[in-house]
Parts: C-alpha cells; sequence; structure tokens
C-alpha cells in the first residue's frame, strides 16, 4: 500500500491552516449587519424571579424568557423509570436554579456595548436557599430546586449482582471517596452566530458543536420549526471534551433572536461566563467497601454511589447518562462474584452536569483503584500484585463481566506488567528502602480501567434519552479530476478526523490523502449522525467512510476493468489507479470518464455515478473495549504538600491504532486534563452555592510546567468486532491519572497512614492530611 | 476615541480606537487579523500572544490606545518569518496541536523561546512556555517540537535585546521622610468564622479609653455610626430604618452598594443590631450582613466594645477563591472604624488631605478599600 | 468580558500625571498586567486613566555608590535579562525571572507591581527583605518610604490622592551578601501560597526575612536569627495552621538559602 492509509503516522491535513493563523473559528466570522449578544446571568444560585428590568432607553435591546414568544423550554428525558423531568428554558422563567443562569438576553453592535446595556440590567431576585452539596440534597427537607417533585433526585438507580451470595470476607476494607466538581475548558469557548437566510428561508446557526445534526434536532423541538428550515454548522472548533456536545440554551437564545431580528446575531462565551456558569462535570461521591481474601482475592464490592447533576437535565445527553454509567461500571476490569451499588443522581442548584472526557469513568475509575490500593494494604500485599491477580484474564475473552459488560479482547495483566517494567517497578520499590536526598518521599502508583467506547443501539435506546445511535453513514463522491470528497456527520474539534478519514480512504482506494477533502460538521452538506463523543469516530465514523469507499471501489473498478478491457474480478485497486495484470488506469482518468467523457462508459455501468452513501454499524454494537495501566512514580513534600511528578507511564491497548501519532496525541492530552483533575482542577463553591473561580487564576489548568513528559508504550489487540480492528480511545488518557496519582501519593506517605481519597489532591489538602497524621502519632 | 499610528506586521496602520478596546478585539475586529485568538481576556491563557516591538506580549490586557508608534506582529506576520517555518514543520511532526486555537499564540512564544534561548532544554522550554495553556496536546508534541527547533539554532546566538538607556534621570526625592502617627485604640486579635447560614463572621474587639455611657451614646446615634464606616453615608434615616451608600475600594476596584437596613438598640444591654443589604449594580453583585456590638465596661472610663460582622457576597465580587483577601479587607474595615470611633469621641476629626501617611487619611482610604476589597479579587 | 468605558490620558510629565491623579475615579497604569484583566472583567471601572509609560524619568535607571535608582516603568523582563544594572548581584533578576509568564514581564512594571500591592506578588516581599525604598510623587513634591510597610493590606499601597511611584531605590549588596527567596505557587507564574525573601550580608551584618503572600501585608524580620523559629512565631500568618506550615517552610528554605548559600 502506499503507507498512508491504516497505521500510518502520517501529518495532519488540518495543520498548515491552524499553524498559520487561518483556521476560521467562530470568532472569526462576521456577517454584515452583525449584532452581538451579552447575556445577564443570574448571581444568585438559587431564587425565585420577581422582576427583570431594563431603563426605557435599552428596553429594545433587552429580552427575557416571556419576550421569546413561540420558544419553549429545552427537554431531555431520560425513559429509564423514575426519572423526574426537568424542563431548562433558555432562559430563566419563574425561578433561577443556579449561578450563572442565563437570564436576560442583550444585543447591540458590539460586545462591550451589550455588556454595557447588560450592566443596567436590574434582576429583582428573592433568594431562596441553595443546594450546594449533593448529599445534603437528598435529606429530607432540602430545598427543592424543582417545586414540583417530591425530592431532589433526577434518578435512583441499584445495581445488585450475587450481593445476597456475600459471605465474610478475611479482608472488609471501606472508604468514602469523591471527586470535586470541574470545568472542562476548551481554549476557545462555545458561541454561536444565527442568520436568517432569507432566500432559503432558512435559519443558519454557525455553531462551536461536536454535535450539529443533534443540535438541530433540539432547535427544530424548541423554536417549533421544520427540521428543513435550519441548519446548522460546526467551522473550526478550539477542543470540546463534552462541553460542546449538547444543545445549549444560548444556542437558542440567538437562533430565536436572529430570527425575531431577522439579521445576524452573534454570540461568544467568555472566560468568565465558562468558569461560573459551567462548571458542571466530574463531581461523583461515592461509599465503598470491597470484600477480599486474605491473599488479596476480591470477593465483592458494595457501592452507594451520588452523582450532583446540577440544576437541569441537559440535551441530549440527560441527567441520567453519568449516574447509570456508575452502576454499570464501577466494577472496572476486575474479575469477581458479588456487587451491589446504589446511585443517585442529584439535583442540587449548580450548572448542569455534562459528560465530561471519560464521563462517569473517570469517577469510577478513582473510586475502585482506591480501593484495589486498600485492599492491597489490608492485605500487606503490593498493590501491583493486587491488581494482577484480580484483572479479567486473556483467556476469559471475551467476556461478560458481573454486570454484563461484553469485553471483547485483550490482555489486562500484561498492560499492568509492561508498565510496571517500563516505570521500573523494582528499582522504584528498592530506591523506597532509603531516603531520598532532598527529604522528599517517592510514591509509586497504578490504575487499570477499560473504555467502552463507540457504544451503539444496543446500548443507549435502554435509556431512552432524545439520542440513540445507529447506523453511521458517509458520502463519498470521486470528482471529475479524480480526488475525492468524504462526507461524515460528525464533527472534528482537534481530534484529526481529517486526516485519519482520508487514511480510511486511502487504505481502500488508494487515493492520496492530500486529494480527499473530509468535509465535517454540516447538516445541509453531510450525512446525519449522533455526532462526536464517546470516543466513537474512528470506529463508527471510520467504519463509514470504509463502507462507501468499499462500495465507490466496486463501481470504479466496473469501469477501470472495461477501460482496461477486461473484467472486474481480473482488477484490483490501490495507490489511486485500477490496476489489471496488462495495464492501470488512474482513478482521474475512470472520473474523467464517468463525468466527461460517458461516451466511452461501459453499457452496464451503474448509473447512480460516482457518489454514494453507505452506512455501517459494527457487529457486535455494545462497544469496544480498549484499556490502559497507568502508572506513575511520585515525589511528595511533607513540608508543603507539593507533589511532583518524577515519571509518567501509559501502557494502552486501543486495537489497530489508524495513526499511531494521533492516538498518542489523544492519550496525552487527555493524560493532562486527567493531571488536573488529580491535582489542580476544582471549582470550589460555597454554601450559597456560589462558584469561587472566575478567573484561570483561580480555575488552575495544568500548563507545560505541571504535566510531565508521559511515555506511552502501546499494545495493539484488533477489536474482532470493528472494521480494522480499531477501538475507541479517545477519551482513556483523561480516566487513569486521578487514582495512579493518588495511590503514588498513598504509597509514598504510607508509613504515616496519610491516605488520599478526595480530588484534587491540592497542597492544601495533602498538608491538612500529613499534618493531621502527625498529631494522630503524637498521640 | 483616540487617534493612534501603529505598524501592524509591517504597515503602517492610523486609526481611532476606543480607549477601552483591546489589542486583540483591535486587531481582530478593526484589523480582520483573525489568527490572534481570544481564550480568557485576563493574561493567563497566552492564545492571544502577539509581539509588541518584537517582545511576545498579551493583546488581551494591552490596549492599543496606549501603543502609539509601537510595532505589531501577529502570527500573520510571521508567515515567511525562517523561525517560524521551522516552528511550523516541527510542530506537524510532533503533533504539537490539536484544536489549533491555542497554536497561534504558542507559535508567537515558542518563536521567541528560540530566538531568546536557543539550545535550551525541555526543561527550560516548559518553564518559558508556562503562560501558554493548550488544552488538547498534553504539551508533549509542542515542546518536543520546540526543543528541536531550539537545538537547529543552538549554534546560533541568543537575539539580546540592548542595554536600556536612560532617557532622563529618576525623579530625586524632594520631600523630607515622615512618620504617621500611631493609633490609639487597642485592638484585641480578629477572629474568623463560618456562620450556620454560610456567612463569614469576624469577631473582632477593641477597647476605648472612654465610659461606657458616652460610647453608647455614640451607637445610639446612626449617623455618627455610619460616619465612622469608611466610605459609608445615609441617605435617609427614619426611626430604625436606614437607606443609605457603602462605597469600597479595594485597589483599582471599586463598589458601591446601595442598600437598606434596620438597627435594633437595646440599651438595657448595650448591645444591639444593625442588619443591612444592598447591590453594586456595576459587577451584579449583592451583599448582605450584619453586625453585632456589645458595649461593657472592663474598668470605670474604659469601653469594650465587641463586634461580630458577618457578610455574605453573591454575584461576581464573591466568586473569586482568595477569600483570604475579602477577610483582610473586612479585618481592615473593622480596624478602621475601631479607630474611627475613637477618634470621634475623642473629638478628633481625621483630617482628609493632611498628608498621606497620616492616620486619618489612610484610615479613609483604608475605609473605602476595605469595601472594596471585600469584594474584590476576581 | 470587555473593560467598561474609560478615558485615557497618556502623562507626559508627572506634574501632569499627578494632577489628573487628584480628579475622582482616576487611576494610574502603565504596562497594565495587573489593571488589565480587572478592566476586562469589569471589576475595576475607572472614569481616568492615567498612563505613565510615556514619562522619560519613570523609564530612567541611575547607579551610584550605594545604590540603584530604577524608575518605575522599568519592565520585569529588563531586570530579568540584566538589561539594567542589578543593585543585588543578581537577585532582582531571579526575582524578576518568576514572576508570571514572560509575554507578562515583558510589559508588567516594578512600580506597577508595588503600586498594585497585591500581598502575594514577587516585588513587595523581595523588596521588603533587600530594604528598598520608592520614591513617590504627589502633589506636595517628592518623597521617599521604606518598601518594608508601603503596602497596608491587600491591594492598599500606602500612596495618598494623587500620588504615584516613580522610582525604586535598591541599596547595593556586597559582594558576601546572599539572598535566599523561596515561593511556592501550584502553577509556574501562578500566585504564590506562600513566600519568603532572606537577605544576609556577613559584611554589614545585616539580615532580614521577608514572609509575604499570607492574608496580611509582607511583614519583615530582622537581627538576631539565632532562634529563628521562635521569630517566625511572632509572625502573623493567618488563622489556618496548614497554610501557617506552608509559610514557615518557605521562610526556614529562604533563611537557609541566605545564610549557607544552598538553595532549598
Amino acid at each position: 500500500m502506499s503507507g498512508k492509509g491504516v497505521g500510518a503516522s502520517i501529518r495532519r491535513k488540518e495543520d498548515d491552516r491552524l499553524l498559520r493563523g487561518r483556521g476560521r473559528f467562530i470568532g472569526d466570522m462576521r456577517f454584515t449587519g452583525q449584532v452581538e449578544v451579552a447575556f445577564v446571568r443570574s448571581p444568585v444560585a438559587h431564587g425565585r424571579i420577581r422582576s427583570v428590568t431594563a431603563p426605557e432607553e435599552f428596553r429594545d435591546h433587552v429580552f427575557a424568557m416571556e419576550d421569546m414568544t413561540g420558544c419553549d423550554g429545552i427537554l431531555a428525558k431520560c425513559g429509564i423509570p423514575g426519572f423526574k423531568i426537568s424542563k431548562q428554558f433558555p432562559l430563566a422563567k419563574d425561578k433561577v436554579r443556579f449561578a450563572g443562569e442565563p437570564v436576560a438576553m442583550v444585543y447591540a453592535a458590539t460586545r462591550a456595548e451589550a455588556e454595557d446595556i447588560a450592566a443596567t440590567v436590574s434582576l429583582d431576585i428573592e433568594e431562596l436557599p441553595a443546594n450546594y452539596d449533593m448529599r445534603e440534597a437528598m435529606k429530607p427537607g432540602a430545598p427543592l430546586v424543582h417545586d414540583e417533585w417530591p425530592d431532589n433526585a433526577f434518578l435512583e438507580g441499584l445495581v445488585d449482582k450475587n450481593f445476597d451470595a456475600m459471605e465474610e470476607a478475611a479482608i472488609k476494607v471501606s472508604r468514602t471517596v469523591s471527586t470535586s466538581r470541574q470545568c472542562m475548558a476548551p481554549i476557545e469557548g462555545k458561541g454561536c452566530i444565527g442568520v436568517w437566510d432569507r432566500q432559503l428561508e432558512q435559519l443558519h446557526l454557525w455553531t462551536a458543536t461536536q454535535m450539529p445534526h443533534i443540535v438541530r434536532n433540539g432547535l427544530a423541538d424548541t423554536l417549533g420549526m421544520d427540521q428543513r428550515q435550519i441548519r446548522v454548522v460546526a467551522p473550526d472548533v478550539g477542543g470540546g471534551f463534552g462541553w460542546k456536545g449538547m444543545l445549549q440554551p444560548e444556542e437558542v437564545c440567538v437562533s430565536w433572536l436572529a430570527m425575531h431580528l431577522d439579521r445576524p446575531v452573534k454570540y461568544l462565551e467568555d472566560r468568565r461566563e465558562h468558569l461560573v456558569a459551567a462548571s458542571n462535570c466530574r463531581e461523583h461521591h461515592y461509599e465503598l467497601t470491597a470484600y477480599a481474601t486474605e491473599d488479596g482475592r476480591l470477593l465483592g464490592l458494595d457501592a452507594v454511589a451520588h452523582v450532583d447533576s446540577g440544576a437541569y437535565s441537559v440535551y441530549p445527553f440527560s441527567a441520567c447518562l453519568e449516574a447509570a454509567q456508575v452502576g454499570s461500571i464501577l466494577p472496572g476490569p476486575y474479575d469477581f462474584g458479588a456487587y451491589r451499588c446504589k446511585t443517585y443522581a442529584v439535583c442540587t442548584n449548580k450548572a448542569p452536569i455534562l459528560p465530561y472526557r471519560g464521563v462517569a469513568r473517570t469517577g469510577v475509575c478513582f473510586a475502585m483503584e482506591l480501593m484495589i490500593d486498600a485492599v492491597a494494604r489490608a492485605a500487606g500485599l503490593d498493590p501491583m500484585e493486587v491488581r494482577r491477580i484480580n484483572l479479567v484474564k486473556p483467556e476469559q475473552m471475551p467476556f461478560r463481566n458481573i454486570t454484563g459488560k461484553d469485553f471483547d479482547m485483550g490482555d489486562y495483566p500484561e498492560s499492568l506488567r509492561r508498565a510496571a517494567e517500563m516505570i521500573g517497578h523494582d528499582r522504584i520499590r528498592e530506591r523506597q528502602k532509603s531516603a531520598e536526598a532532598d527529604g522528599r518521599k517517592v510514591g509509586l502508583g497504578y490504575s487499570t480501567y477499560c473504555e467502552q467506547g463507540a457504544h451503539g443501539t444496543s446500548v443507549y435506546h435502554g435509556w431512552g434519552i432524545p439520542m440513540v445511535p445507529g447506523f453511521e453513514q458517509s458520502q463519498v463522491r470521486l470528482t471529475p479530476d479524480g480526488t475525492l470528497e468524504v462526507r461524515v456527520g460528525n464533527q472534528s474539534h482537534g481530534q484529526s478526523l481529517e486526516t485519519t478519514l482520508a487514511q480510511v480512504a486511502n487504505e481502500v482506494l488508494g487515493v492520496d490523502p492530500e486529494k480527499v477533502n473530509v468535509i465535517h460538521g454540516d447538516t445541509a452538506m453531510s450525512p446525519y449522525s449522533t455526532g462526536t463523543w464517546g470516543s466513537r469516530s474512528a470506529v463508527m465514523v471510520g467504519g463509514a467512510v470504509a463502507a462507501s469507499c468499499e462500495k465507490l471501489a466496486e463501481r470504479v473498478k466496473h469501469i477501470g476493468a472495461h477501460l482496461l478491457q477486461t473484467s472486474p474480478d481480473h482488477v484490483r485497486i490501490g495507490e489511486g489507479e485500477v490496476r489489471s495484470e496488462t495495464g492501470a488506469v488512474t482513478l482521474k482518468e475512470i472520473a474523467a470518464t464517468w463525468y466527461l467523457a460517458p461516451q466511452h462508459l461501459p453499457g452496464d455501468v451503474n448509473p447512480d455515478g460516482l457518489e454514494l452513501t453507505a452506512g455501517y454499524r459494527p457487529k457486535v454494537d455494545t462497544g469496544t473495549f480498549s484499556y490502559a495501566t497507568h502508572a506513575a512514580l511520585v515525589a511528595v513534600d511533607t513540608d508543603t504538600g507539593f507533589v511532583e511528578i518524577l515519571d509518567y507511564v501509559v501502557v494502552e491497548d486501543g486495537g489497530v491504532l489508524i495513526n499511531p501519532m494521533v492516538v498518542d496525541g489523544q492519550i496525552y492530552g487527555g493524560t493532562a486534563q486527567g493531571i488536573g483533575t488529580a491535582l489542580y482542577e476544582e471549582m470550589p463553591f460555597d454554601k450559597n452555592g456560589q462558584p469561587l473561580a472566575s478567573t484561570l487564576a483561580d480555575y488552575i489548568l495544568p500548563g507545560a510546567g505541571e504535566v510531565p513528559a508521559v511515555r506511552v508504550g502501546h499494545m495493539e489487540t484488533p477489536s474482532p468486532n470493528t472494521r480494522f480492528g480499531q477501538k475507541g480511545i479517545g477519551e482513556g488518557g483523561a480516566i487513569a491519572p486521578p487514582a495512579a496519582i493518588a495511590n503514588a501519593i498513598n504509597d509514598a506517605l504510607k508509613e504515616s497512614g496519610v491516605e488520599m481519597t478526595v480530588s484534587p489532591i491540592t497542597p492544601h489538602r495533602l498538608l491538612s492530611a500529613i499534618m493531621a497524621a502527625e498529631t494522630e502519632a503524637a498521640r | 476615541m483616540t487617534l493612534v499610528n501603529l505598524t501592524v506586521n509591517g504597515a503602517p496602520v492610523s486609526c481611532e480606537v476606543e480607549p477601552r478596546t483591546h489589542l486583540a478585539d483591535f486587531l481582530r475586529e478593526q484589523q480582520l487579523l483573525t489568527g490572534t485568538h481570544i481564550g480568557c481576556e485576563h493574561g493567563i491563557c497566552g492564545a492571544c500572544t502577539v509581539l509588541i516591538d518584537g517582545v511576545p506580549a498579551r493583546s488581551c490586557i494591552t490596549f492599543p490606545a496606549t501603543l502609539e508608534g509601537a510595532e505589531i506582529t501577529t502570527i500573520e506576520g510571521i508567515d515567511a518569518d525562517p523561525v517560524a517555518v521551522k516552528l511550523r514543520e516541527a510542530f506537524s511532526r510532533e503533533h504539537a496541536l490539536q484544536c489549533g486555537y491555542c497554536t497561534p499564540g504558542m507559535m508567537m512564544m515558542a518563536r521567541d523561546i528560540v530566538m531568546r534561548l536557543p539550545g535550551a532544554d525541555a526543561a527550560t522550554i516548559r518553564k518559558e512556555l508556562a503562560g501558554n495553556l493548550c488544552r488538547c496536546t498534553g504539551y508533549v508534541g509542542i515542546v518536543k517540537a520546540i526543543e528541536a527547533t531550539c537545538a537547529e539554532a543552538a549554534a546560533n546566538d541568543p537575539v539580546t535585546l540592548a542595554p536600556l538607556v536612560s532617557p532622563a534621570r529618576p525623579l530625586a526625592v524632594t520631600l523630607a521622610d515622615e512618620a504617621g502617627p500611631a493609633s490609639t485604640a487597642r485592638l484585641e486579635p480578629i477572629t474568623f468564622e463560618e456562620a450556620e447560614n454560610g456567612a463569614t463572621r469576624i469577631n473582632q474587639a477593641f477597647t476605648v479609653a472612654f465610659p461606657r455611657a458616652r460610647v453608647w451614646a455614640f451607637f445610639e446615634d446612626p449617623r455618627k455610626v455610619v460616619a465612622a464606616m469608611p466610605g459609608a453615608h445615609l441617605t435617609a434615616l427614619s426611626d430604625d430604618h436606614f437607606e443609605g451608600e457603602m462605597r469600597i475600594r479595594l485597589g483599582p476596584m471599586g463598589a458601591r452598594f446601595a442598600g437598606e437596613g434596620e438597627i435594633a438598640n437595646d440599651a438595657a444591654t448595650h448591645t444591639g443590631t444593625i442588619t443591612g443589604r444592598g447591590t453594586d449594580q456595576g459587577s451584579a453583585t449583592r451583599a448582605s450582613g450584619r453586625v453585632v456590638y456589645t458595649l461593657s465596661e472592663p474598668a470605670p472610663g474604659t469601653t469594650r466594645v465587641s463586634v461580630a460582622v458577618e457578610y455574605m457576597l453573591v454575584g461576581a465580587l464573591a466568586q473569586v477563591s482568595r477569600g483570604g483577601i475579602a477577610r483582610d479587607l473586612a479585618a481592615r474595615l473593622t480596624r478602621a472604624f475601631a479607630e474611627n470611633l475613637d477618634a470621634a469621641l475623642a473629638g478628633r476629626t481625621p483630617a482628609e488631605g493632611a498628608g498621606e501617611l497620616s492616620a486619618g487619611a489612610l484610615l479613609l482610604s483604608a475605609v473605602k478599600d476595605w469595601l472594596s476589597r471585600l469584594f474584590r479579587r476576581g | 468580558m470587555k473593560a467598561g468605558r474609560f478615558d485615557l490620558l497618556l502623562a507626559k510629565d508627572v506634574g501632569e500625571a499627578v494632577k489628573a491623579l487628584q480628579t475622582e475615579d482616576a487611576k494610574a497604569a502603565s504596562g497594565f498586567q495587573s489593571l488589565g484583566p480587572m478592566l476586562n472583567l469589569r471589576l475595576a471601572q475607572p472614569r481616568l486613566i492615567v498612563n505613565l509609560t510615556r514619562i522619560p524619568e519613570l523609564s530612567a535607571v541611575e547607579e551610584t555608590a550605594d545604590m540603584v535608582v530604577y524608575g518605575a516603568a522599568v519592565t520585569h523582563a529588563a531586570i530579568e535579562d540584566g538589561r539594567v544594572p542589578d543593585a543585588a548581584g543578581g537577585a532582582l533578576a531571579r526575582v524578576a525571572s518568576g514572576i508570571a509568564y514572560r509575554a507578562v514581564r515583558n510589559r508588567g512594571t516594578i512600580g506597577g507591581s508595588l503600586a498594585h500591592a497585591d500581598p502575594a506578588a514577587d516585588w513587595p516581599t523581595a523588596l521588603t527583605a533587600l530594604g528598598a525604598k520608592v520614591r513617590v510623587a504627589g502633589p506636595r513634591g517628592v518623597r521617599r518610604a521604606p518598601v518594608a510597610g508601603f503596602v497596608r493590606g491587600a491591594f492598599a499601597p500606602a500612596l495618598g490622592e494623587g500620588e504615584v511611584i516613580v522610582a525604586v531605590e535598591v541599596p547595593k549588596a556586597s559582594a558576601a551578601a546572599r539572598f535566599g527567596y523561596v515561593k511556592f505557587c501550584r502553577k509556574v507564574g501562578e500566585f504564590a501560597e506562600a513566600m519568603a525573601a532572606a537577605f544576609h550580608d556577613p559584611d554589614t551584618g545585616v539580615t532580614r526575612l521577608a514572609v509575604g503572600a499570607t492574608e496580611a501585608p509582607p511583614q519583615l524580620l530582622e537581627g538576631d536569627f539565632a532562634d529563628l523559629d521562635a521569630r517566625l512565631a511572632t509572625l502573623d500568618l493567618g488563622a489556618d495552621p496548614v497554610r501557617q506550615r506552608l509559610h514557615r517552610t518557605a521562610a526556614r528554605r529562604a533563611m537557609a538559602e541566605a545564610t549557607t548559600g544552598i538553595a532549598a
């Protein structure tokens, strides 16, 4: 083959424009006559709106929900019995339910002027007590976020697998584990521009989204329009990580205003808005008990998990997704016989939860992996050894775990073994026997997880949420000059899909990736798709592009064979040519024949021509299972609580890698975000539900000085279910670091009895624990 | 509007700008140079980094109206620059970008590192790069790309900026040194606690050398009490209800809380409570608070005033995590109140403008400052 | 967010600046690196900003036998790069190189940092340890004040109406003098959680320890440090025992570096 197809680390097609500042992000776009919007957001977390008033001179520029005629609330139901419904009006109506919730929309010629006007808008809000703590919110008498509900639970769940059979165990350890609330914080915030196209009688919404088709579905529902009247386009998008995987209330507002004013309307989220109004992920709380034999063999796990789902159910994923996932994936990559997990998706006066890279897995992995180390401590064994004996074995594959997850293929213990080898397990254990020259304590921690990605219909239909992924489609068109256009309905916001999907096309058709245009993120230009989320693009869209290219290949070969005066059975396609034993004809010549010299086509040519749409779904659509072991070596300064990551190793199995360079990039980036979760990122709230970090000086994103040079080792067990054996891997990096780093810190401090179970492990939290342990020891 | 003459990417530009328009907006909206991206608008993320007179700067917190005569270079302006060409090659090779949003700022900074620190190692590069955030790549490819480009440039002389040539001499001192007078009120240590409703409570006691009856009389006159509160003044007063305004300054930040409240005094126990609530329209911040004071007479002619101040903020000024600063402000406000009270009882009037180091002026500024400080910091 | 409207005065001399700063809601600025974010967040909404960078005296540096005088508008980067003389044998360059980020240091100024009076900033603490003084111009003339005590509280410099810092005097350290500087930041370039600067000159016997980044203004200890812990016990390190330990650790390490020359 050309060396540019599946498996090749070719350079990215996206790079040149982005490196030269020639990308086109939403903020870079402007339309004649455009106005800009600023939102007036609720300063309080919970309150009843008495009035929204603007000075007379600006009244025409200020809109509250009651002004938005014809616009309904956003509804994201979940079909699981017991789910309570919340409707989110794009501008708060009657009540505000989280600090930062949009209450009024203001427009002016520039954002600065819109903000000037916004500052004159008076909100008269009767403050109500706020639910700032999800467990408090579940207690009787807690203030109700939604007055019509009997309590503050979106959904309660119970998974019970053989727990009755659980007998007394030699080791029984209990821990309370929690992860703090975070912001996803892509460097580009969200933003959109609404334009009414008079000729097409269509609303065009240009928006920084991961899922243009889903946004269109939701917009049509909310605005009461036909979908044919709406086109949604995502331009270059500056990172998403889940934050742009939703129908945004601001998108609804801007769309409405663009039609109301009949002029282009632009809104860009700024950083303060993002931090205050969008701290919306990761907040989990677990009470866990693990049962094990005295030699560290896991027997069972009992858990109560709370997920802070925020004030509303977000379209399309709903408020149930994360908590429901917790119950089903908490057992992780381990094989044990008894399991019980009670889950609560709790409604609070905080921003509505969205699935952030890794979704529930980051919290789940943190909980489970800390328990593995806790068992190891109780058993007096090396945590690495306890992991090894409890991981699902390769000979058990394909394996159905205790919650019915079908692990496709892989050697989990081998990833652990290799990670231990790469980081130098034995050497580190030796090093720990003597004191460090600088007085710090070093520790080694592991975390192993599996990442179910590219979940399909059979997984999603059970949730009954507004979006169920089905077949993924791709359209391909060979142009008259023999270059290729590929149209897909998902969206690339950094994942390199313009490159990797071109590589898939190259793999099948042999067209040079440089001659392939991948067109994505536009409802008018592409097949339907649920978009880019859930580590699904390589599997689903990669599979769809392969399917459409294969069908195109048949048509191309048919014409090519005719031109070569042979039969299609005697030709093959590759490197931009159709070849027979005696000759070759280029795709360019074949395309020219179809478009420009149809007189030379074979008589039985397929009249549908050189463009087509084809669909794909894996043989087993419950998802691929990539997995990895992360190993962290840390040094802890016990006088300051500061932690340095000395070395960090990832050994992962993503099956067949379409572009290994790109996969490494996903792992590095995900791991950096996981390090943020582990040590830095946290949105604190006060008891009034006020978020307390409104700048990047308060909310710390790790920089180049905080993230180490992560080392990656690859394993490659092809998935038996996908087109090339590829597995979803986009989120994995962000899953394991909090657990690996916490375990490493706890390993470093094990003599002192310090055990950290809350993320992020800030210097203050850690030093506080160290001092408590010192006080205890002195007693 | 201010007329400003600049050079942008080598071409002269002369135009009117609003003083408040920052350089990133000026470049993007007026010069249509959209390669400079905006990521935070408070100088942290580095996405908006451009060169001003050849050195990297944050365009989001720089105002072109102050840049008369400056040379501005954006990502578009280094398109043909030899170092940038090498960096582009290295960034692509090392997969140093994913979504590409931070990339222009990253390139501007990378170029500066390569030119200023040729041969720099990875550790140096990571430190130099600390002000440019990337959320996609984990920095691995970026550091490798810059390291490789630095290594290629290792034989080059670092680009150094010329020693500063003084355009004049520093201003000489013309006044004699002064020392400020010491305060007379005796303050006890301040303690902080969290009240049941989530408010912060500050407890402060101080002793003044006046009989309790006289001090109590002071507390019974709302006008006097308010006059001792830095930055506060009454606009209406009827029985136990008042309306008023409180201005606070914290460095450059200021807030003006307009609101109302009630005063309840119990002469029998020498205790009183002031409750109030107000809104600063400018920052959309609401404040509410309660002051409880108790007077005792530990020795004849001496009054100990014990004050518990509870305050609660919601909105922009509350949404900051350096709570210690708010506490410092609250503590200073309480202290200022104590000293003002002392001064008022002694018949001293803090002399405004009588020398910046005088206690009175400091108190006045502190009063203004403390409220603003309380609410400041974002 | 975008800044609210303000008027701008590009002051040509100190007299013009001082006069303008006596009007209501006027605020001085040179590099905008601290003020800019607050303007954009609309936490600061001055009516008038008096820009000082055009005043030639503020960009001047003068070296005398016993001190170096830095104009207030000298940038951190100029000090970092050694483009101006370093009064303290490299200590100033070291402090400058750790302030925020290079792109900020290129525009941020030493005078602006002091006038901003952020308790977690580098200069107020470092210059306190180095025995520096500020020159402040006001309606009556130019006065001198020690940096120690200049920061009265968080964001509260000891500046009166119309006053502006015009220069910083840093006494020259002897060749034998040593400087210790320790700060703990959660992220490179971000606000310090704890900070201490120590200065020890064996020739003159002068030893100073400044502790910053507490909830209070930078605090100075001088004289005999034989019982360092006892001296540290006299400081107001806030109510939180965890932060107290962090501050004490910073102080001990800075002191160790200044007295033994070994960086902690």
